[in-house]
This record gives structure tokens, C-alpha cells and sequence, in this order.
């Protein structure tokens, strides 16, 4: 018994020590991360700067890929809402506002942007992250290795200059840091760099850039030469407007003349370049292609291809931030904010106002049409009366980028569901949803309440089936040949008037519509060509979010919507109802407001250096 | 009965034998238990006897006492003991645990047989608290015990968490849903005590993390909460919030084996839901009225044209021309049931308790079912007399199937169907079984987007099956007298399998019979698999030793070194294009389109852990505890964390001075004092304090490149979050101990408070703010516990009135605090709100108010800083009101008994919460289309023909803001259960081979006051959230073979 007792507690101690030996997790206190890569295991060879870059184009793309939503600060289009994930910067969550619908209306906007101000800086952080890395490598690189570090820190600095040029667009002077931050600390009470300054060192970055980036990008989706040139003119550009016709909601800011000219200048030099050294051309050739009728869709002019996949990688794009389709989980969502119900149950955020449709010029002429005339669609003769608003012929004969960019009753696109193709679907403004019969053919009707116009977008809305509303592809432009031929007339004619090679350019662009040729008149001086370079600047870029910078620039709000305390500016639709008014009655301040943007409140409440804009103290 | 205070040495509640019963062996509570031999030599009478209950069955253990002389014995197997006696004559005390004790007087050798009658209050003598049980005599920390009879698990209740409603002081006890498969109730123990992770943790015979609502409620013994330092220290980092532990049944101190048998059967109806209208032609009017405030009559959305049309041919038409009842098509009347068969028994070397259970519960929404299947066993060998070895296994098994995730809607922003219910129109045919069609909206001018909430409910399902696998084995070895040591190991495992097969379907339009534009599910509908599996080791050592020196300090320490792992892993792959409807594995789909991911995380935590406790003369006490953990949470160097306690206690009724003053009306009384401290890591991500890159990819033309980011921060200095709490108590026994009190008041600081920090916007933009140790929440309050039971003649009856009150503070925050309802020196969520003036009535009325765009109908704001304008600087704070929950909760339990038959009530209340009435279905500012009124639509908006309405204005303006208007209290008084049963006579029972047989009826949440206007007081929910509370009817029975 004793002995049996032993032999029992001698199995139960081994037992005992066996179960703590086996149990005892190895390293219970070390947990190493199974899905994050450890930061330790970066940083060891030169594929990693490229891999870093690459970080860092991810999370700078969604702070410019959903520009289109600042055309809403416009006249031409309505941005009703947008279709931004609150929280997830790549599902737009930089221009995600409590108010959409507010944040991009033509007014009132300007205190709608502290998350664009904070992920702007993000990008901030992702570049120096990068630059301040690779710069590291660069004393031990090896003569092969050196350019190709040197063109990631270009890239990065390219990306650092266009973020930076974002922010004194939108807010003047702003804190400007350029090295990796490691803790609050550090930038707890930066204060605002003035304007020249920041420019100076955008400038710096964009020259860093042009001199290390590689004259023509291999891989779609990364920046060349031409980019940084670009936006570099770009910059001096904007410098010289402000310059030019001033910015007095920005404290301290003194507008200088000779400043202007001189950036006008070098706007157009840096341009000018862009257009001849590089081999660059408009999208097949500038040749306007081919066009179906009203009520057709078979056959669409090239302007509206060049917003679609088919465009990506076009020496037109001179710049652009990819993104991939299905199962990558890097799609744009250009068919959810621009199509309707039928296509891939997207949602319409977005429509081209009534008003646009006046400022596509006729073929024949290569002038303004006498203006469409709105009529209710129940009132007998509606649909065939002439310059009605209803009646599909009122749109033959018009520039060929109406029809690649709106769409008006009857017009068709073809609708997809699950993936495939449904049918061609017919657009008729408040008939959404319909069955109708069309010269015999069963359709049912563009399903959206999204537009209050009569009109709807067709530029940006893909006609090939096989991807999601939020799985687009299309590589999404910040720099296209056509706007810096644009650019490059409004600065070569702001200093020196209208020059034969900006004629020639304008008619190029001119010619994407089959326009003819602008008349003599319409070059006769420097006034009257800038307005020919404004409505090219209107029709061929809208939807991709310049006309709101351009007027705030030009300081266009007041000739654009009338001088403060006026009546309202009316938008209307195409069946004569009033859908909207702006600027009624509107105060000196709010025109203050909408010039230049508020410095988050919330950061200043922390950050008492952080000074605020004048007009919003 | 009890007829007077036991004066001998040892006093029938040191019996510590009820469940653990190796673990307090009865040499404890008989020093000295057998006398010495020399003792038997002298000159003695021998008196036997058997010793009985009340079925006459033996009682195996029983202590027979030689009154006053500390000579003692204990029954044998068959209830048999034999007494030598030095005195002729005396008293004998017979007592065992779960019975009356009783004295019989003898002369000289005789026998003396007893029966023994069962105690239900002396049940309590023993509490089960971490790592062991205590003598609830000798507490000194603050624990409520809870015994799961019969009553408690024949509610007809979904889980074991909402059976603690209105049980314990301090619990608080949320019911958030009534979605079957999801109307877990919250636990909150004293208060909010961290803005992380406030749950308390659950520990299942020794194993911690168990889910308390995948339990079978009938195989619960007993159930106690931890609440203060003391009493929760030993499980330091765990304990932060509280302990609930639960100890499950087993066969100990059984003679005979028992089978039982439990069923009860439930019809389920909601307290009170939606009452949306059925009348879309009205409804159409009502878009009309909104219409109307800005609008003129050509420019509404709805033609009168299209509302007379319906009005006339709804009544005749109702295919084409639907007014459909949606909340009558979307719901039903719910069941509950459970099945639950249990043997148990023992010997005198092992016991066992076996058990399978079924629940199965059909939710008021159609296709929400939840069915659980439970099975549990329980064993214990004694090896040999110092050794003891046992098992405890559960292993459970549910089905969910469900639409959304809250029911009938879900409030993810990405899931943009989950809001859809308020858009549900009447206009809408749901379905059709002619033509298999499911309907969409009809009506010109109507929004496409429109929702037919029976397609989603019918053809968008998520099924969740989860099995988990509980299962304990522990061996202890005393190898000398009171020293005991024991191995524990624990291993968890579970698995769960979600999948959704969506069927496609689109919204058809009867009236023209085409399809419409929306499609519900697209034609290449896929499919989804989820799986998640973890498991859990847990590996503990402990070595106890207890001893009395002398004859009046009784000492124990302990000492314990565990070691914790956690394992998840998850696994998610889809598919579009579905090969065929009836097919849910991923691999029935067509391969061109699919997704994965995968994860995995691991977490450790080691424990050093060691108690003492010391009782001298019986009088005093003293416990003091420690635990010291360390996290792979955190870097080395801040990985450890100490977390200490100690306590005192008095029984001053025990002291000479004070018991001729007390001893009339007075049993005990004791008081207690402990304070000490609790951690807390719930608020850091497992891998989060590691310097990590995130993916962040790009694309190179049609190729995805690899891309990485630095988005983490890393606080280096960051660790535990850590509490400490102070606690003073009275435990009181009046009146021969029929009435009782226990008296608590807690002041509990939690310091540290894990939370992400604040940083610069220039750098949350790219950063994920590090977290910090933040802040400082401040609980405290004071918790009653009092209870009355008597008897007179055959009535039974008892009362208990339990009730707490909490208030909680912000005392510190590190960083920069907004204007908001988080405020230092404030309670964490205090209602912040607007004052109203009321609804204007006039336009005099708008005129006599600050400006603020308001007209006739609307509400009124008050410029509380009387700058002229209503800003965010006119709220008001309410340092008393909280948002959250309530600061006070009662409960009154009740219980009759005459003869067989047995009554009980519960009533629980709340009050010291507001919050606003504002969600998607009483919107007054709805659009202009799909929108689904209800009929409060139709009654309460102010017009001008309906002055006293209850309601602003339709489409008026700043009507939805958070102000008083809309706070409503949510104060409430519940009558939550009633229950009565009849138990039938034991003599009819026998001659059919019955032990018992009980029959009840029950019924649950029967009626409620409160001036909430909304579902329900105690829904917590968000503003899409329509699943009501349940209403249920039970009856069932419980059959002892």
C-alpha cells in the first residue's frame, strides 16, 4: 500500500512536470505580428525604397483621385452628395464631409475641408517617410543603384510638391514640414509658413524632381519628366494669378506685379517644354472621331474614350494615380458618382447643370447656339419644337464633347447589372424607370433621382461591362496635355496677349470637338482670348475639378455670380423649373469664405500658434 | 427550526462541504474532529443512530456533535454513525450542509434517529470565489452569490446573462435586442469602470473567458460576482471590471443517482414595436404634406391623380395596388424552447454529472432562428484519500440564421441596406406565389430605392453555425495535512462556419409586369465563407496550505503560477456566379471572380499569483492578495504589472462587549473593509505597441504592386490601465436570521485609461494616434442587498430588495477636451443638450424667441448664453443625468410557497438615464419620397388644425436636434417575471417510480412603466434598430426520476 502510494505520487510529479514542460507556451510574452511586417525587417535593400514609394503613391492618390467633387464649387456642375466611405482614406475618406452636399456647393464650402487639410498632410508624412529613408541609403549606394534611388526621391518630392501646392491653394499660409515626425511633440505648435516661402520650397521639390525622373515612366501610374515640369508651371502659374489679381483674404500677402510676369514667364517656359520636348500628344492624334445621332450611343467621339480605361497610359496623361478593377481593392468610383441605377446600381451623385448645355458651340459656326429654351415636356410640341431643351435635335450640330460628356433626354448608355450587360438605357429626366418603346424596342428608363438639371454625365461612365460601381480602373489624371496647352496660352497671353502658337494649341483642342478653327475675333486681343481660353477651360475639363481653383484664382466669384448683396443666380432645368438659387443676397464675407478655406478649428483649439484666415476669425 | 444561536464551537455554516467539497476538507471545520484514542479507554455510553432526510434516504457525512464538548463524528454511507460520550447525558448536534441542523438530547447508550430537513438558506453558507471557496462568514471582499435553482433556469430566458437581471446588487443588467441568437444581455459591474473593454470577465469552473450566453442554464449550480478588489485580485489584469464566476453542477455528496428532466416551451411577442402604416395612399399624402412647405402643388412628387388611383383600386386590386402591413409580414409570433435531460451521482470515491440540453428559438422576425445544443460532463475521482482527480467538459453547438446584423437592420455605414427599413413603403407587394415574383415600387413619382424588406429577410440570409469545445482537467495531491497542491489545465476551442448564398431576385412591377430598376440580388450572386477558429490554453499550478495554530487562528495562504494563451485565426474566401442556388460551399462558383483573406493573432499572459487569509478567534479577519501579470500587449519593460489587495473584517457580534446587546435580535454581523487594485489590457490591440509597417499596394498598369507604409506610432512608455478600489461593507443577520442585509459602498478610480491620443491633424492623417494611458474614471456608490423569509405555518414566503446606485466622474484627461458630452469633472456621456421652449405656436411666439429660422410648428431653442444666436455654446450640462445607463437599478424578488404550489415575481426598475428619442422612424424631416411613416406620423405632427400635437411640424426646421424636446427619461419599472408552480405530492409520485414532478407557468417582461416614448428602456440599440424586447408565456415542467 505504502509503496503503491509512491509509485502514485511519483506518476502524478511527472505528470505533473510533464504538463507544465509541454503547456509552457514558447515565448508567451513575445507575439510577433503575423500579417504586419515587422519595421525592423525594412529598410535592408534597394527594393524596399521602390516598395515605400509605391506606399506612398497608394495613400497619395485618394487625396487627388476624387477631384472631380470640387467642380461642384462651380456653376456647371451639382455634386448632390458623394459616395466617400466616412473613415477610409482609400475609399475618399479626404474628401468625405458632414455635408457633402454643402462642402462642394457653389457657396458656403470653404469650412467643409479639415479632413482634406489633415490627409493632405498625411501625404505629407507618407513622402518625407520615403525621401528621408532613401536619402539615407544614398551615401552607400552603388553608381548602378544611384539614379534609381534618386528618381524614388524624386517621385516622392514630386508628390510632396503637389500636396503642398494643394494646401496654398486652398488655405494660403500653412505649417510646412519636410522630415519624418516620431512624436506629437514635434509638430504641437507649428505655426503657418507664409505662402512665398511654402512656394519656394515646392519649387524646390518639383526642380529636385524634374532633374532626377526619368523623361518618359515605364510603368503607367508613375511620374516622368513632363509631370514635374508641369506642375511646376502649374505652380508659377497660380503664383502669378495670385500675384496678379491678388489675394486679400490672406494676411500678408502683398501682390507684386513684377512677381506675376515673372511667373507668368517661367509658368510658360516650364510649359512649353512639356509641349515640345517631350514627344506629346493629344488622345488619337486630337482627331475628334466618330459620332452617332441623338438617341444613338454605338458610336462616340474620341473626347469621350479618353475618360475611359482605354486612356490609361496616353502621352495626353501626363500624369495620373492607377487603379486596378476586381478583387484589388483599389478601384475608383467614377461610375457610382456618375451613373445611375442601371449601371451597376450606382447612385449619381453627380450631374451636369442645364446651364452647361448653352456653352457647347456649334459645329457650323464655331460659336455659341442661340440658347436652348426649357419646356415642359406636357406641354404639346415640347419634344420637336425648336431649341427646345426637350427635343433631342437641339443637340445635333454641337461640339462632339457634348455628347462624349452629357447626356439629354433620350440619349443612351448601356446599363449593366451583375457585371453584363443589361440593355441600352434610355435617359428622360423625371420619367426614371419607366418601360418605354422606342421606335419598337421595350426599354426601361435611367433609374436616378440624382439629377435636377435634365441632364446627366456621360463622361467618366464606362460602357463595357465586367466591373463594379467601386471597382474602376481608369488611371485617374492630375496633369493632361490639354490643360497645360490651355495653361500655357493663359500665361503666354496674360503677359503678351494672344501668340500664334496658343491659337494653335486652343484650335488643337478645338478640333477634339470638330470645332473649326477660333475666328479672328475671338483672338483680337488679350481680353477677349482669355475668354476663348475659359470656355475651353470649361468644356474641355469639367467634371475634373478645376473650374472652383480657376475662378477663386482669376477672383472670378464676383463676374461669375454677382457682386455681394445681389439677386440670386438662378439654376433651372431643362422643363424651365427653378431647382436652385445662389448667391442671394449673400454677404461680403461668405465671397471672403469662399476665397480662401478655414484652418481647422479643431487644431487650433490645440495649437495656439495656428493662426486662422481673416475671413473666418 | 432554528430555535437558537448555536454557541458551540462550530457554528453549522462552517460546513464547507457544498461544492468543493475536497477542497475544505471537514477536518477544518471539527477541530479537533475525532478525538484521541486514549480518549475511547475511558468509562463511556455509546449512542447510535441513522441519520435520514426527508424522503428517507441516508445522508452519507453528516456531523454529529457532541454538544459543547468539540466530540464529533460523521455518518457513514448508509447514514449510520456511532457516538462514544464521557457525560450519561447530553445534546447531540446533528448538521450537514443544505439541511437544518438539529439537537436531540440523550441519556445514557441509546439510538437516536434523525431526519433531516433541507435548508435552502443555509445554501449560502458557502461561496465560491477565485481559486476556491470561502466561508461566507469569513468574506471580507464584496461578493453576491447567486444559486440557479429550478425557478431561475425555467424562465423562459434566451441565455444565462439575462437571468441575472434583477438578481445581484451592482449588476447591472442590459437586454440591448430581442434578436434571437443576439439578446445577450449586457453585464456591468458597478458602473462603467473604463471606457475599453467594461465587461466583466466569466469564469466557468475555473476557466476564465467562457461565453456566459452559450451555457445551459440548467446545468449552472451556483453563480457568484466579484466586485471589489479583494474578492476579484486574484484575477489582476483579468478583473479590472469584475468577476462573474459560475460553477456548474456536479454529483457531489449524492447518495443516489439522479435523472431530471426540464422543458418549457415559450410563445414570444414583443413588448412593443413599430406600428408603421398600412395605408400607402395616406402615406403618399403625407409626402404631399411635406411637400407642401416648400414646394407648389406642380412641383410635388405625388400627383393627387396617383393617390386617388390607389385609394380606389387598393380596395380591389391589392396585387397591383398593395397597402401592405410590413411589420405584420416581417414578423411573427416567436418561440422559445428548451429540452434539457441531466443524471448525476456519487459515491464515495467519484461523482459525476451529466447533461444535454437543447434551446431553440424562433425570433419575432421571420427567418431569425437560433438553436443551441448543450452537453456537459462533469467528473471527479478520488485516487486515493489524498488525491483527487476530475473533469469538466462542455461542448456546445449553435445555428444562427439571421438577415442583418441587428435583425431587421444593421448600422455599419458600409452596409447601406441596413438603414433601408425606415424606406419600406406600404406601396410595395411583397411577394407574389403566383408568379414568384417579389415586388418593387408602382406608384409614379415613387424612388426605385424604395424597400421590400420580405425579399432581404427571405433571400439574403447569413447562416453561423459555432461549435466550441470547453474542457478542464485538474489533479490535487495533499501530501501533508492542509497543504495541498493542484495542477489545472484548461483547453478551449472553438470554430465557427458563416456563410451567405444570397438568392437572386428584383423588384417586379405588377402593374406593368416588367421588372423595375432595382435588383435586389444581381444574377451572379456568389458565395461567402467565413470561418473563424481560436482556442485558448490555460495552465495553472497552485499550492495551498491551511492550518489552525492553537485553537483560534486559522490561517491559508496560496499560491498559484499560470500561464494564459490565446490563438484566433480567420479565413474568409468568396465567389461570384454561384453554380446553382442551392449550393453555399465557395467551391460552387465559378472561379473568374473570388476574394480571400487570412489572419491570425496570438496573445500570452503569465500570472503569479498568491493569497493569505488569517481568521483569529473567529472574530477577526484578514485577507490579503496579490497577482502579478505580464502581457505580450505590451514592450518588455512595461509588460508586468502588480496588482494588490488586503482586507479586514469584524464580526463584532462575535465580541463579548457587544453580544448581550445584539444577541436578542441579532445573529451576526460583521463588517468589512478592503481596498486594493485591479488591471486592465483590453484597451491595446494584441500587436499593437510593435513597430509594424501596413500594406498599403499600388498598381503598375494592370499589376498590383507591393506597397508599405508607416502608419503606426508607438507610445513606448504605454501600460497597464489600472484601478484601484476601496470598499466598505456590512453583512447583518437579524431575527433568527430571517431577515438579512448586506450594505456595500465602493469608490473605485480607474487610472490610466488606455485610449488613442490626440494628435496634431497635421499628423492623423497618415498616423494612427498612439494609444496613451489617458485618463481617470472615478466610480462610486452604494449597493443594498435585503432580504426577508419566513414562514408561517405552511406559507413560505421571502422578499428581496436589492438596489444600487452609481455615479460616475471623469477626473482626468491628459489631452485637450472639446466641447462635448465627455467632460473632466462630469460623468463619462452626461446629457449636454438644447433647452426647448416648446413647439411655437404662433408666429408671436417665434418673434418673443431668439432668431433661429423657426416658424409656427417648430421647436424653440433657448439662448442660454443670450448672445442672440443658438450655437453650440447654449447646451446645458446635467452632472446627474447620464445617456448611457442608468445611475440607480432595484430589483424586488418575491416568493411564495403553499404546500406544492410556489409564486414568485420579479420586478426590476431603473432610473438616472435620458436620452433622445430620435431615430429613423420618427423622423419629421423625412424626403420627399419612400419613406415609411407610421401612424404617429398621422397623429402627432403640429399643423395648424392640430395645435396640441406632440410633434413639430412636418419638414420644419432644426426639428431633429438634440434638444430637450426630444430627451426623454429612461426611468422605468418592470414587472420582468412572474412564475407559478405546483409541485406534486411526493406519496402520489412513488407508485409511478417519480421522484418529483414539477409543473409551472411563467411569463416574462409583462408589463413596464415608464414615460419612454420609445421601443423600450432598456433597448440600447442604435437609431436604425427595430428589434423590440421579448414578451414571452411559458409553461413547462421539471421531472426528478
Amino acid at each position: 500500500m505504502k509503496k503503491n502510494q509512491t509509485i502514485i505520487s511519483l506518476t502524478a510529479v511527472l505528470a505533473g512536470v510533464i504538463i507544465f514542460a509541454t503547456s509552457c507556451v514558447k515565448d508567451l510574452l513575445d507575439q510577433q505580428p503575423t500579417t504586419d511586417l515587422g519595421a525592423n525587417a525594412f529598410w535592408k535593400t534597394e527594393a524596399d525604397a521602390t516598395i515605400a514609394l509605391m506606399g506612398a503613391y497608394a495613400d497619395v492618390r485618394p487625396l487627388f483621385d476624387r477631384d472631380y467633387y470640387f467642380d461642384g464649387h462651380g456653376e456647371y456642375v451639382r455634386n448632390r452628395g458623394n459616395a466617400v466611405t466616412n473613415g477610409n482614406l482609400q475609399r475618399g475618406d479626404a474628401y468625405h464631409a458632414s455635408s457633402a452636399s454643402s462642402a462642394y456647393a457653389p457657396s458656403g464650402y470653404g469650412q467643409y475641408f479639415d479632413k482634406m487639410y489633415r490627409y493632405l498632410y498625411g501625404g505629407v508624412t507618407r513622402t518625407n517617410y520615403v525621401i528621408e529613408n532613401v536619402q539615407r541609403m544614398l551615401p552607400n549606394a552603388t553608381a548602378t543603384s544611384l539614379p534609381e534611388l534618386e528618381r524614388v526621391i524624386g517621385e516622392a518630392r514630386l508628390l510632396r510638391g503637389m500636396i503642398y501646392f494643394r494646401l496654398i491653394s486652398m488655405w494660403g499660409d500653412v505649417p510646412y514640414f519636410s522630415k519624418v515626425i516620431n512624436s506629437n511633440a514635434e509638430v504641437a505648435d507649428l505655426a503657418r509658413l507664409p505662402i512665398g516661402q511654402v512656394k519656394d520650397s515646392i519649387i524646390a521639390d518639383f526642380d529636385y524632381a524634374f532633374d532626377k525622373l526619368p523623361p518618359d515612366a515605364s510603368e503607367p501610374g508613375r511620374a516622368s519628366k513632363p509631370a514635374a515640369l508641369a506642375f511646376r508651371g502649374k505652380l508659377q502659374l497660380y503664383w502669378a494669378c495670385w500675384n496678379q489679381f491678388g489675394w486679400p483674404e490672406l494676411q500678408g500677402f502683398v501682390p507684386d506685379a513684377a512677381a506675376a510676369t515673372a511667373a507668368y514667364n517661367a509658368a510658360a517656359e516650364d510649359f512649353r517644354k512639356v509641349i515640345n520636348d517631350y514627344g506629346l500628344e493629344l488622345f488619337r492624334g486630337g482627331e475628334p472621331g466618330e459620332i452617332d445621332p441623338p438617341g444613338l450611343a454605338e458610336k462616340l467621339p474620341n473626347y469621350y474614350y479618353l475618360f475611359t480605361p482605354i486612356a490609361n497610359g496616353d502621352p495626353e496623361i501626363i500624369m495620373s494615380f492607377a487603379h486596378g478593377g476586381t478583387g484589388t481593392n483599389q478601384g475608383e468610383e467614377l461610375m457610382r458618382d456618375f451613373a445611375g441605377r442601371n449601371h451597376e446600381g450606382s447612385q449619381c451623385w453627380i450631374t451636369p447643370r442645364y446651364e452647361i448645355a448653352d456653352r457647347y458651340q456649334l459645329i457650323s459656326t464655331g460659336d455659341f447656339a442661340p440658347p436652348l429654351i426649357p419646356m415642359n415636356p406636357a406641354t404639346p410640341g415640347a419634344r420637336t419644337a425648336d431649341r427646345s431643351a426637350v427635343n433631342p435635335q437641339s443637340y445635333v450640330d454641337r461640339d462632339y464633347r457634348m455628347k462624349s460628356t452629357i447626356q439629354w433626354d433620350y440619349e443612351m448608355s448601356l446599363g449593366f447589372a451583375s457585371l453584363k450587360v443589361t440593355n441600352w438605357v434610355p435617359w428622360i429626366y423625371k420619367a426614371g424607370n419607366q418601360e418605354v418603346i422606342i421606335n419598337g424596342e421595350k426599354y426601361i428608363s435611367y433609374n436616378t433621382d440624382g439629377s435636377n438639371s435634365g441632364y446627366v454625365f456621360r463622361k467618366f461612365v464606362r460602357n463595357t461591362p465586367g466591373l463594379g460601381r467601386s471597382d474602376g480602373n481608369y488611371a485617374w489624371p492630375v496633369m493632361r496635355l490639354a490643360d497645360v496647352y490651355l495653361m500655357y496660352a493663359e500665361a503666354t497671353n496674360a503677359v503678351n496677349g494672344p501668340q500664334p502658337d496658343a491659337i494653335n494649341l486652343l484650335n488643337k483642342i478645338r478640333h477634339r470637338g470638330n470645332l473649326p478653327p477660333l475666328s479672328g475675333t475671338k483672338t483680337a486681343n488679350k481680353e477677349v482670348f482669355f475668354d476663348a481660353i475659359e470656355q475651353e477651360r470649361i468644356i474641355e475639363l469639367i467634371g475634373e475639378g478645376h473650374r472652383g481653383f480657376d475662378l477663386r484664382r482669376w477672383r472670378a466669384l464676383e463676374r461669375v455670380w454677382g457682386p455681394p448683396y445681389g439677386d440670386a443666380v438662378l439654376r433651372i432645368d431643362t422643363h424651365g423649373e427653378i431647382v436652385s438659387r445662389y448667391y442671394q443676397n449673400t454677404p461680403e464675407r461668405t465671397y471672403q469664405q469662399n476665397y480662401i478655406f478655414r484652418i481647422p478649428p479643431g487644431e487650433r483649439d490645440r495649437n495656439p500658434k495656428l493662426t486662422q484666415n481673416t475671413p473666418w476669425l | 427550526m432554528l430555535n437558537s444561536f448555536p454557541l458551540s464551537l462550530c457554528p453549522r455554516w462552517l460546513h464547507a462541504r457544498w461544492i468543493l467539497w475536497a477542497m475544505a476538507p471537514a477536518a477544518l471545520c471539527l477541530p479537533p474532529a475525532t478525538a484521541p484514542a486514549a480518549f475511547f479507554q475511558q468509562q463511556s455510553v455509546v449512542i447510535k443512530g441513522r441519520v435520514t432526510d426527508e424522503h428517507n434516504l441516508p445522508l452519507p457525512g453528516v456531523t454529529v456533535a457532541l454538544k459543547g464538548t468539540g466530540t464529533g463524528t460523521t455518518t457513514d454511507a448508509n447514514g449510520n454513525y456511532t457516538l462514544r460520550s464521557n457525560a450519561n447525558s447530553g445534546v447531540l448536534e446533528f448538521s450537514f450542509i443544505g439541511y437544518a441542523r438539529q439537537e436531540a438530547a440523550f441519556t445514557g447508550a441509546s439510538t437516536r434517529n434523525i431526519v433531516l430537513r433541507s435548508d435552502q438558506k443555509a445554501l449560502g453558507e458557502v461561496v465560491v470565489v477565485g481559486y476556491g471557496t470561502q466561508k461566507k462568514v469569513n468574506l471580507v471582499g464584496a461578493v453576491s452569490a447567486v444559486k440557479v435553482d429550478e425557478k431561475i433556469a425555467g424562465r423562459a430566458l434566451p441565455n444565462a446573462s439575462s437571468a441575472l437581471s434583477g438578481m445581484v446588487p451592482g449588476l447591472a443588467v442590459n437586454q440591448s435586442s430581442g434578436m434571437a441568437g443576439r439578446n445577450s444581455a449586457t453585464l456591468l459591474i458597478r458602473g462603467l469602470g473604463t471606457v475599453n473593454n467594461a465587461n466583466p470577465l466569466i469564469v466557468v469552473d475555473g476557466m476564465p473567458d467562457v461565453d456566459i450566453n452559450r451555457i445551459n442554464l440548467n446545468d449552472i449550480e451556483s453563480i457568484s460576482v466579484l466586485k471589489d478588489a479583494t474578492s476579484a485580485s486574484v484575477y489582476g489584469s483579468r478583473a479590472a471590471n469584475g468577476v462573474i464566476l459560475i460553477t456548474t453542477k456536479s454529483g457531489k455528496g449524492m447518495r443516489k443517482a439522479q435523472i431530471n428532466f426540464n422543458g418549457n416551451l415559450a410563445i414570444v411577442k414583443p413588448t412593443k414595436a413599430y406600428q408603421f402604416m398600412a395605408d400607402y395612399p395616406r402615406a403618399l399624402t403625407m409626402h404631399q404634406r411635406g411637400a407642401a412647405v416648400s414646394q407648389q402643388p406642380a412641383a410635388w412628387q405625388f400627383k393627387n391623380g396617383t393617390i386617388d388611383q390607389w385609394m380606389a383600386l387598393g380596395m380591389i386590386d391589392p396585387l397591383r395596388y398593395p397597402n401592405t402591413d410590413w411589420w405584420d409580414v416581417i414578423s411573427r409570433t416567436g418561440n422559445i424552447q428548451n429540452y434539457n435531460v441531466s443524471a448525476s451521482g456519487g459515491g464515495e470515491n467519484s461523482n459525476f454529472f451529466i447533461s444535454v440540453g437543447v434551446q431553440d428559438e424562433k425570433g419575432l422576425q421571420i427567418n431569425n432562428d437560433y438553436k443551441l445544443y448543450n452537453a456537459r460532463f462533469n467528473y471527479d475521482y478520488k485516487i486515493r484519500k489524498n488525491m483527487n482527480v476530475g473533469v469538466r467538459f462542455n461542448g456546445n453547438w449553435s445555428k444562427l440564421t439571421y438577415a442583418l446584423e441587428d435583425g431587421f437592420t444593421d448600422d455599419a455605414p458600409t452596409n447601406t441596406a441596413g438603414f433601408d427599413l425606415q424606406y419600406a413603403i406600404a406601396g410595395i407587394t411583397p411577394y407574389d406565389p403566383v408568379s414568384g415574383h417579389y415586388g418593387g415600387v408602382m406608384a409614379y413619382g415613387e424612388d426605385a430605392q424604395a424597400y421590400n424588406p420580405y425579399t432581404v429577410y427571405m433571400n439574403t440570409l447569413s447562416r453561423m453555425n459555432r461549435q466550441e469545445a470547453n474542457g478542464s482537467i485538474y489533479f490535487d495531491w495533499s501530501p501533508v495535512k492542509g497543504l495541498t497542491g493542484r495542477v489545472d489545465y484548461i483547453l478551449t476551442y472553438n470554430n465557427q462556419f458563416r456563410w451567405n448564398a444570397n438568392m437572386p431576385n428584383q423588384a417586379f412591377n405588377f402593374q406593368t409586369n416588367t421588372f423595375g430598376g432595382r435588383i435586389y440580388v444581381g444574377e451572379n450572386a456568389g458565395i461567402g465563407n467565413f470561418t473563424n477558429t481560436g482556442y485558448k490554453t490555460l495552465m495553472n499550478g497552485r499550492l495551498s496550505y491551511q492550518n489552525t495554530f492553537g485553537k483560534n487562528h486559522e490561517l491559508s495562504v496560496m499560491g498559484v503560477y499560470s500561464e494564459e494563451y490565446w490563438y484566433t485565426r480567420s479565413q474568409s474566401s468568396s465567389r461570384n456566379d454561384r453554380l446553382h442556388p442551392s449550393l453555399h460551399e465557395v467551391d460552387a462558383a465559378l472561379t473568374d471572380i473570388q476574394s480571400a483573406g487570412g489572419n491570425s493573432s496570438a496573445e500570452g499572459l503569465r500570472s503569479y499569483i498568491g493569497r493569505l487569509n488569517y481568521t483569529a478567534f473567529n472574530k477577526y479577519l484578514f485577507e490579503a492578495n496579490f497577482r502579478y501579470d505580464g502581457s505580450s500587449k505590451f514592450l518588455p519593460g512595461s509588460q508586468y504589472g502588480l496588482f494588490s489587495s488586503a482586507a479586514v473584517g469584524w464580526r463584532f457580534t462575535e465580541e463579548s462587549f457587544i453580544k448581550p446587546f445584539t444577541s436578542r435580535f441579532m445573529n451576526s454581523g460583521k463588517l468589512r473593509v478592503s481596498y486594493g487594485g485591479l488591471g486592465n489590457n483590453s484597451g491595446v490591440g494584441r500587436y499593437e505597441q510593435q513597430e509594424t509597417l501596413n500594406t498599403s499596394n499600388y498598381m503598375s498598369g494592370e499589376d498590383i504592386v507591393r506597397g508599405f507604409v508607416y502608419r503606426k506610432m508607438v507610445n513606448r512608455d504605454l501600460t497597464w490601465e489600472a484601478n484601484t478600489v476601496f470598499n466598505i461593507g456590512l453583512d447583518l443577520a437579524f431575527l433568527d436570521n430571517r431577515l438579512t442585509a448586506e450594505l456595500d459602498y465602493y469608490n473605485r478610480l480607474t487610472k490610466g485609461m488606455l485610449q488613442s491620443s490626440e494628435m496634431s491633424i497635421l499628423l492623423t492623417g497618415a498616423y494612427e494616434a498612439p494609444r496613451a494611458n489617458m485618463g481617470n474614471l472615478r466610480n462610486r456608490g452604494v449597493e443594498a442587498n435585503i432580504t426577508w423569509s419566513d414562514k408561517v405555518g405552511e406559507f413560505r414566503y421571502g422578499v428581496n430588495l436589492n438596489a444600487s446606485y452609481n455615479a460616475t466622474n471623469l477626473e482626468k484627461w491628459n489631452e485637450f477636451l472639446g466641447k462635448g458630452y465627455t467632460f473632466i469633472n462630469m460623468p463619462y456621456h452626461f446629457v449636454y443638450t438644447y433647452e426647448d421652449l416648446g413647439i411655437a405656436q404662433t408666429w408671436e411666439d417665434v418673434y418673443n424667441a431668439t432668431p433661429q429660422g423657426a416658424s409656427p410648428g417648430d421647436i424653440l431653442r433657448k439662448d442660454l448664453n443670450g448672445d442672440g444666436r443658438i450655437t453650440g455654446d447654449d447646451k446645458k450640462a446635467y452632472p446627474n443625468l447620464q445617456r448611457d445607463r442608468p445611475t440607480t437599478n432595484a430589483a424586488l424578488n418575491v416568493n411564495l410557497g403553499w404546500k406544492g404550489i410556489d409564486v414568485a415575481f420579479l420586478f426590476t426598475a431603473a432610473t438616472g438615464r435620458k436620452d433622445y428619442w430620435i431615430n429613423n422612424y420618427n423622423n419629421v424631416n423625412y424626403g420627399q419620397q419612400r419613406y415609411a411613416f407610421t401612424w404617429e406620423h398621422w397623429n402627432n405632427p403640429w399643423s395648424w388644425e392640430n395645435r396640441g400635437g406632440a410633434w413639430p411640424r412636418l419638414l420644419g426646421s432644426s426639428n431633429r436636434e438634440e434638444t430637450t424636446f426630444w430627451l426623454d427619461d429612461l426611468s422605468y419599472i418592470r414587472l420582468k417575471n412572474i412564475q407559478v408552480g405546483y409541485t406534486i405530492p411526493q406519496n402520489l409520485l412513488k407508485r409511478i417510480g417519480v421522484n418529483s414532478f414539477r409543473i409551472f407557468g411563467s411569463t416574462e417582461n409583462v408589463a413596464t412603466i415608464t414615460s419612454y416614448r420609445g421601443l423600450d428602456p432598456e433597448l440600447t440599440g442604435n437609431r436604425s434598430n427595430a428589434y423590440p424586447l421579448n414578451k414571452s408565456y411559458s409553461i413547462g415542467v421539471n421531472v426528478g426520476l
